[in-house]
């Protein structure tokens, strides 16, 4: 599937991939927002490490066995972006984050976090990277402050000396100032969700790692995480959640890259991937060929005709203009609606399948 | 540090590889060490001059001061014994298995032989014409009068433990007459360059193969005594310093008091015989006479028949008559220390279970062979033994 | 501690709010107390898994237990006069009624052979597979503890544990001791007597001893923790591994192999009851634990260094 060479990201993978605008993502830190390897003109060159928070090339994991969990993924995950990593269950998702942390390693392929050659940057890498992998995993006979101080301990680069301040001030961040005490074992899901998020968020962090953040929240939760995750990427912090929710995704991130069976589907920003799938407009008329011709007269493209309907991608061609055209040549509007598709139309059209991530 | 590269895999196994290989380096590392330090090279002495020196070392009891470890090993291939491990003061440890002590030897003819146990030790320690014999898990002492002009005179401490000097002295009284003697002087034993004798019998009916007396390359006293049976490479019987220091020991090793709640036991050499099982029965003694000569001597005994030793045994009573690992000729070793009788017992009936019968013009009886011992018990009450093949036991057999 | 671990000291500490430094900008400004707070946290972590440890309930009983078991002794030696006592050692359990010292070396002698493996086995066999099965390994390892820091405080967490195992059950026999009987000059195996002071020294002798043997079977655990992610599994495998081989050389017929079995050097502490002590003995079963450590020491960190942590 991936026809892209090495070192280049294709924006997105696929026989049907278009091209789209590059629309300007969320600009903060570095302000560096092109996606890399946008199929307009010639692939440009890698760009330099430190635009990028994590850069993966070729990256491959065949577990014993033979199941291949992650295929050739060519990632690239822009400097100060909220980086949303979809798929569904058991698409491999996991197991990237896990070869980021250097806890699998690659079969094959390599990865840079934070501009660090993996593995020998690890230890240079992850004490500026926060990270909940596979959900809250404790020692559920400690509290909530000594279960954060254990993992402070852990961290070599950390400072004992405040560490006593850090770990109340990472609890108070995710709201479980009063339960510091209480021992991790009576600690509800949502709880040990955001116990999770404190231990990542023990230090200030460059890169935050999200695996499932939203898993086993209420609705309540999942909102008070969204915001949270706004939060940190507010102090420029690059924040790479993974996902199988679709609207969640939509609702926070400014990038996403897409997997399946191990393989990357597509990725880059949100809006620019929502831009491939190009709007459509749409005119309820009971004179669809009348309306069907005016279009093709203006030059839009896939102009289609059904039954009191007519449609097509408008283009460049301004919205108010077409509508005159219509009324001018005496077409019946009864309505007309510029439509974006949703991102699950952009899957759909890129997978060919729906995105049934719940499934 | 990890890569992802297999060249990093290969050097990570690397590191356990190369400790199990300095461990093994270092188990073996005797023989390393020597062939690094290449083999000594001692002055040339000829084999006379080294028995005699051997002899002069092993007999006249003037063994320099010194301490070492000593390990007795044997594999005699007994069929059907017992084994008795741990039990340091049975007979039956000293046929199979591996054992060790400590040694000491002051000047004037002081001696510590301690046989460590787990959480026990047994001792014997002689200081002139005194000897203690201290067993720990008694909790006994024994005080031992060494018999009128033994004086300074070592005796057998005990059973299992016989020292690379005994094994040398009782080897080479006569030996250059039956054997073949040539001498090597580039051994290494308890990392001392020593002089190796090698005895190998004329006589092509003796059960041994040859005999290996290594003796240390500066005091001529006997480190190693190995007996090798025919068609075995390994010996049959090893007895060897592992370690061994030339220095004088401490004195205390040679004081004993008895400690407070220790039973104190006296006991004159000579009364020990009366515990001495070897003898079958008391009278029986007086009529242990030896057919032949060298190292084909068969020793002959008065012996009960089968069944009466198998109801002795199953007595705990019984008598040992296994012959006594020792292949040298004429030896009667008669030191029981009293302990593991009950040893002896089992060590009889299992034997007697696994002899072959056999007869032949001489008459009838139960043939025993191990790898460097026969022993044959007939049926009209004689123990046979030798470090024979069996045709000399039933020749000496027919010579009533 | 490794060159990358002193790295990740050097980059890491100016990380502070607002605004990604770059890794750039974090490399300029290397403080020069780097290597010295990477230390110094590694003695932090090996802190908090002490701490972790001996504050664990299941840790604490075993401890427990182990202290009762020298007082059970003392007590049934106490009120049972000691007579019935069969075997190499039973003078010398005979003989705590007349030393109470001696009580420390017979609950050695009882503990070492089974009760007291078990327990460094349950310490040392949870270390890594215990922290995979709670799934907290990856956040250790995403920490960043680093696999071979991680892998040295464990095992020397699991050394500091035996030790102090040990030395549990040598104060409890020496408290039960001093109490139930009379103290005074200790008969040595040897037959030779000494004084209380040297005594002592002996009981420490004997603990030093024993402590070295825990910690070469805390190696052996380590290695066999390292292989599951299920904990009852490593410390099931090192008993079993202890019983097998105490079973394997009882059978005469594999003789040969003892003096390569781990367990046939434990109970070599009596040397500290001899006279001289057996020093000659002693050292040799140091080295062989020594090797054990070396051997399933380098196995645990080539496992663990290639292992994919999955859990």
């Amino acid at each position: 599937m991936s026809t892209a060479k090495p070192g280049e990201t294709p924006l997105l993978a696929g026989d049907r991939g278009t091209v789209g605008t590059a629309v300007p993502a969320r600009s903060r830190g570095t302000g560096l927002d092109e996606v890399r390897g946008t199929s307009e003109g010639a692939s440009p060159p890698s760009p330099p490490a430190q635009d990028c928070s994590i850069v993966t090339r070729g990256l491959t994991k065949r577990f014993r066995g033979g199941q291949v969990a992650v295929d050739d993924l060519h990632l690239a995950v822009p400097r100060g972006s909220v980086f949303g990593f979809l798929g569904p269950n058991g698409s491999g998702k996991t197991t990237t984050i896990r070869m980021l942390l250097g806890l699998v390693t690659p079969t094959s392929g390599g990865c840079e976090v934070l501009g660090e050659e993996l593995p020998g940057g690890l230890g240079a890498a992850l004490p500026r990277v926060g990270a909940v992998v596979e959900g809250p995993a404790f020692y559920p006979y400690l509290s909530g402050a000594a279960n954060l101080r254990r993992f402070d301990a852990a961290d070599p680069a950390a400072d004992r000396r405040t560490a006593p301040d850090r770990i109340g001030a990472a609890l108070d961040r995710v709201g479980l100032s009063a339960a510091a005490g209480k021992r991790y074992r009576a600690y509800s899901l949502g709880m040990r969700q955001r116990l999770a998020i404190a231990a990542a968020l023990l230090r200030p962090r460059d890169l935050l790692i999200l695996d499932e953040p939203t898993n086993g929240l209420d609705p309540q939760g999942t909102r008070e995480v969204r915001a949270l995750v706004r939060e940190i990427a507010a102090d420029g912090t690059t924040v790479f959640v993974s996902s199988h929710l679709l609207a969640e995704v939509e609702q926070m991130c400014t990038h996403i890259a897409v997997m399946r069976t191990g393989r990357l589907v597509a990725q880059g920003p949100l809006a620019e991937l929502r831009g491939g799938a190009a709007p459509r407009i749409r005119i309820e008329t009971p004179d669809a060929a009348r309306a069907a011709a005016v279009l093709g007269r203006l030059g839009l493209a896939a102009v289609r005709a059904g039954e009191g309907e007519a449609s097509a991608e408008p283009g460049e061609v301004p919205t108010e203009r077409i509508c005159a055209e219509l009324v001018g040549d005496g077409v019946a509007v009864r309505g007309l609606a510029v439509q974006r598709p949703s991102l699950e139309d952009v899957f759909v059209r890129l997978t060919g399948e729906g995105f049934d991530v719940d499934g | 540090m990890p890569t992802y590269t297999r060249r990093g895999r290969i050097v990570r196994w690397g590191v356990p590889i190369a400790a199990v290989a300095v461990v093994a380096g270092a188990v073996t590392a005797g023989p390393v060490i020597a062939a690094v330090q290449g083999d000594p090279v001692l002055p040339e002495r000829s084999a006379g001059q080294l028995l005699a020196e051997a002899v002069r070392a092993g007999q006249s009891g003037d063994v320099p001061p010194m301490s070492g470890t000593v390990v007795e090993t044997a594999s005699l291939g007994i069929p059907g014994l017992p084994e008795v491990t741990g039990d340091t003061g049975s007979p039956a440890a000293l046929l199979a298995g591996s054992h060790e002590a400590r040694v000491w030897y002051g000047d004037a003819g002081r001696v510590r032989v301690a046989l460590p146990g787990r959480m026990s030790e047994t001792n014997l320690i002689v200081n002139g014409d005194q000897a203690w014999l201290w067993e720990s898990a008694g909790n006994r002492a024994t005080r031992i009068k060494l018999p009128e002009g033994h004086a300074g005179a070592r005796p057998t401490p005990l059973p299992s433990v016989v020292t690379p000097q005994e094994a040398a002295t009782r080897m080479l009284a006569g030996a250059e007459e039956h054997s073949a003697v040539s001498v090597t002087n580039t051994e290494r034993v308890a990392n001392r360059p020593s002089y190796q004798l090698v005895l190998t019998p004329k006589d092509d009916r003796s059960l041994v193969s040859e005999i290996k007396l290594a003796l240390d390359g500066e005091t001529f006293v006997p480190l190693r005594f190995q007996v090798y049976a025919k068609g075995s490479l390994e010996p049959a019987f090893e007895v060897g310093y592992t370690s061994v220091t030339f220095s004088p020991p401490a004195p205390e090793n040679f004081t004993f008091t008895p400690p407070a709640g220790a039973k104190v036991e006296e006991q004159t050499l000579g009364a020990d015989a009366k515990r001495v099982p070897g003898g079958l029965t008391e009278e029986g003694r007086g009529e242990v006479r030896t057919v032949g000569s060298g190292w084909t001597t068969v020793v002959v005994l008065p012996a009960p028949d089968a069944d009466t030793l198998r109801r002795q045994a199953s007595q705990a009573q019984a008598p040992s008559s296994a012959p006594s690992s020792d292949p040298s000729p004429g030896q009667g070793e008669a030191g029981q220390a009293g302990q593991g009788e009950a040893g002896a017992g089992q060590l009889v009936a299992a034997v007697l279970d696994s002899a072959e019968r056999v007869q032949g013009e001489w008459g009838s009886g139960r043939l025993l062979r191990t790898k460097l011992v026969t022993a044959l018990l007939t049926d009209d009450g004689r123990l046979l033994a030798g470090a024979v093949r069996p045709e000399v036991l039933y020749e000496a057999a027919g010579r009533k | 501690m490794s060159t990358v671990e002193a790295r990740a000291g050097a980059e890491i500490v100016t990380g502070g709010p607002g605004g990604p430094a770059g890794p750039g900008a974090a490399r300029a400004a290397v403080p020069r107390d780097a290597g010295r707070r990477v230390r110094g946290n590694t003695w932090r972590l090996l802190g908090s898994e002490v701490g972790l440890t001996f504050r664990r309930p299941r840790n604490l009983v075993m401890l427990a237990v182990l202290a009762l078991v020298p007082a059970v002794i003392g007590v049934v030696l106490r009120t049972v006069s000691a007579g019935g006592a069969e075997g190499d050692a039973g003078a010398i359990i005979g003989a705590v009624a007349g030393n109470g010292m001696l009580l420390a070396f017979v609950s050695l002698f009882v503990l070492v052979p089974l009760l007291l493996p078990v327990a460094v086995a349950v310490v040392a066999g949870d270390a890594i597979a215990g922290e995979a099965s709670l799934g907290t390994l990856r956040y250790l390892l995403a920490a960043p503890a680093g696999r071979t820091r991680l892998l040295a405080v464990k095992y020397v967490n699991a050394v500091v544990f035996g030790l102090a195992a040990t030395a549990v059950v040598a104060a409890s026999a020496l408290v039960t001791g001093f109490a139930l009987f009379p103290i005074g000059p200790v008969t040595l195996l040897s037959g030779s007597t000494i004084p209380v002071a040297e005594g002592m020294l002996r009981v420490l002798i004997a603990v030093a001893y024993v402590g070295a043997g825990m910690a070469a079977l805390s190696a052996l655990a380590l290695a066999v923790s390292t292989l599951t992610e299920a904990p009852i599994g490593a410390i099931a495998g090192t008993v079993v591994f202890v019983i097998l081989t105490q079973v394997l050389s009882t059978i005469p017929q594999l003789a040969v192999i003892e003096p390569y079995l781990l367990t046939s050097y434990l109970p070599r502490f009596d040397g500290a009851l001899r006279d001289p002590v057996a020093t000659e003995e002693m050292t040799r079963g140091l080295l062989a634990f020594a090797a054990h450590i070396a051997v399933c020491g380098s196995f645990a960190w080539a496992r663990f260094h290639s292992r994919d942590v999955t859990s």
